[in-house]
């Protein structure tokens, strides 16, 4: 095809907007609409993702070292040669793994070489034992302070450590454990396992809504196309008569499905962005306004998913649609 | 003799044996032998269900023969694969009873569309559009739309459409249908006057005092057979 040909045929379809702008206005309307509830639906399962998410960062396991104190004081059983007893009057260094802070701080390194840890943080016990002292009602403290160093801290060194994915919780946990030096870990794997599950619920529900949604938009998009088509069988049979070629036939078709699905994409994003602005400002005000996704955010990846869908509705709709016009021989001469 | 020459003595159209069967068992057409020669005025008539509507389609390549062999512009339209119909169709004009203008193009357009559709340059397809418009005597109604002209105004600017690519055959299915009497006389004129030029006529009419007056070749069908071909027209 000659390139005036094309830029002739562009120029077509772009005029048809405009010339049968009763059935754009039908088209964008339709395309519109459900190119708003597709981004409506992605912006509320990324909030919950997101929501969801800060849970999961807020989500952290205490380790504790297996030290002199967690011997003498917790739940470590001491480590015996055979026929040895224990006696904590006489504990020896050999009766437990982690002797001083340097050998505590390299089990927090072997921890941080694990999958799915985020970040490591090494309490030592004085730090520890300050922070039970701060959630302390005032003037309960005071009871404590007999604990100082003379009188021996019986908390032992442990570690803060940051997990990435809930989804493999207890498989890290498992492996932590297993980290020689680690006495015992502090988790609720009870809570990991039902924010994953409702994670997941969403996750599965959100792609089956918007999956959903797709179809329906495509049903909808092919008949308003197959209305326009119908409103063109005259031009199409004068097409036909004069010898215009399928592809001269359908490009102006082409180039008006793209306009209108790309017209629809913005107008859709300036919906969006308006029911969402209400929304954050209204409904979700009571929230901490972290745990939204600023519109900004997703802008650009909004526009660019209700520009594919408009661009695919557009194009495969006009060329499914106008292809059983062109395969149907007989209506050049006949009444149409 | 050179090519050029042999193709001018071949028919422009020839109809071997051709049968055309509807799958509702309508017998169409059956077994038609014609041949018509370039530069020929032929008007074709019969009564509704006589065959003429088939017998243009088959021409066009919109329908396709059930037996026989169909030649035009030396396209053998029984071999001819969906793909090739449109280059068949650049080799004619096609005149509607009902015109069939785009409604949301204006004359200019409507003519420049047919011309566009064989890909000629915008400065060719201007010049050729106004000639032909002039032609037909409408080159000061270029920018009007077609619910503005008459009857046969319209139908002028059909023909201008048939003629802008300079056709060998113009095929015109009841020009004169949708017109006044005295517009029909000019149509068929100017139909004339395009085949003194050398190009091929062949008019589907009801109207036996244009065939009577205009004295051209005629080809009568009735029930899918020819039942008459007299070249010097209606006595």
């Amino acid at each position: 095809m000659k390139l005036h040909s094309v830029r002739y045929l562009t120029g077509e379809g772009c005029k048809n907007i405009w010339v049968n702008r009763l059935m754009t206005i039908a088209s964008v309307g339709v395309l519109t609409a459900c190119m708003v509830l597709i981004g409506l639906a992605l912006l509320i399962s990324m909030n919950v993702d997101k929501i969801i998410g800060n849970l999961e960062q807020q989500n952290v396991v205490m380790v504790y070292f297996n030290d002199k104190n967690s011997v003498l004081y917790g739940d470590a059983d001491p480590i015996l040669a055979e026929g040895e007893t224990f006696d904590p009057e006489k504990i020896a260094d050999s009766h437990y793994l982690i002797h001083n802070v340097d050998e505590a701080k390299a089990v927090c390194e072997e921890i941080a070489k694990l999958d799915n840890v985020a970040s490591v943080e090494f309490i030592s016990k004085e730090d520890a034992l300050e922070a039970v002292k701060s959630t302390m009602l005032e003037g309960q403290d005071e009871y404590f302070e007999f604990l100082d160093e003379e009188n021996g801290n019986p908390l032992s060194d442990g570690a803060r450590v940051h997990l990435e994915d809930m989804g493999v919780f207890n498989a890290t946990v498992a492996k932590i454990k297993t980290v020689s030096g680690v006495n015992n870990i502090q988790s609720q794997g009870d809570m990991a396992e039902k924010i994953n599950s409702i994670k997941n619920g969403i996750g599965v529900a959100g792609v089956w809504i918007i999956a959903i949604l797709l179809v329906i938009s495509l049903v909808i998009v092919s008949n308003t196309i197959r209305v326009t088509m119908y409103n063109r069988k005259l031009q199409i049979s004068i097409m036909k008569a004069v010898g215009a070629t399928d592809a001269f036939i359908r490009i102006p078709f082409i180039v008006e499905g793209v306009l209108i699905g790309l017209i629809s994409a913005v107008i859709a994003e300036g919906v969006v962005y308006f029911c969402y602005r209400v929304a954050t400002e209204t409904i979700i005000s009571s929230l901490d306004a972290n745990q939204v996704i600023p519109f900004a955010d997703a802008a650009f990846m909004l526009l660019g998913v209700f520009a594919a869908i408009g661009v695919f509705a557009g194009i495969f709709g006009s060329a499914i649609m106008i292809g059983k016009y062109l395969k149907k021989e007989g209506s050049e001469f006949s009444a149409i | 003799m050179d090519f050029e020459m042999q193709n001018q003595e071949k028919p422009i159209i020839e109809f071997n044996g051709v049968s055309k069967n509807y799958t509702n068992d309508t017998h169409a057409l059956s077994d038609v032998n014609i041949k018509i020669n370039r530069g020929e005025f032929v008007f074709v008539v019969g009564s509704s269900g006589a065959g003429k509507s088939t017998f243009m389609k088959l021409i066009m390549r919109e329908e396709k023969a059930n037996t026989g062999t169909i030649i035009v512009n030396n396209f053998n339209l029984t071999k001819m694969r969906r793909k090739q119909v449109p280059k068949l169709r650049r080799t004619m004009g096609i005149v509607f009873q009902d015109f069939r203008l785009i409604p949301t193009m204006n004359v200019f357009d409507n003519v420049a569309f047919a011309m566009h559709v064989v890909g000629e340059p915008k400065k060719k397809i201007r010049k050729e559009v106004a000639r032909v418009l002039s032609l037909v005597g409408l080159g000061h109604k270029a920018r009007s739309m077609p619910n503005q002209l008459s009857g046969g105004e319209q139908q002028r600017v059909g023909l201008a459409r048939a003629l802008v690519n300079n056709p060998d055959l113009i095929i015109a299915d009841e020009p004169t249908g949708n017109v006044d009497p005295n517009m029909s006389y000019e149509i068929v004129s100017l139909l004339s006057a395009i085949n003194r030029q050398g190009t091929t006529i062949l008019m589907v009419t009801h109207d036996h005092n244009l065939v009577r007056d205009f004295r051209h070749r005629v080809i009568m069908l009735d029930g899918g057979r020819i039942v008459a071909d007299n070249a010097g027209g209606l006595e």
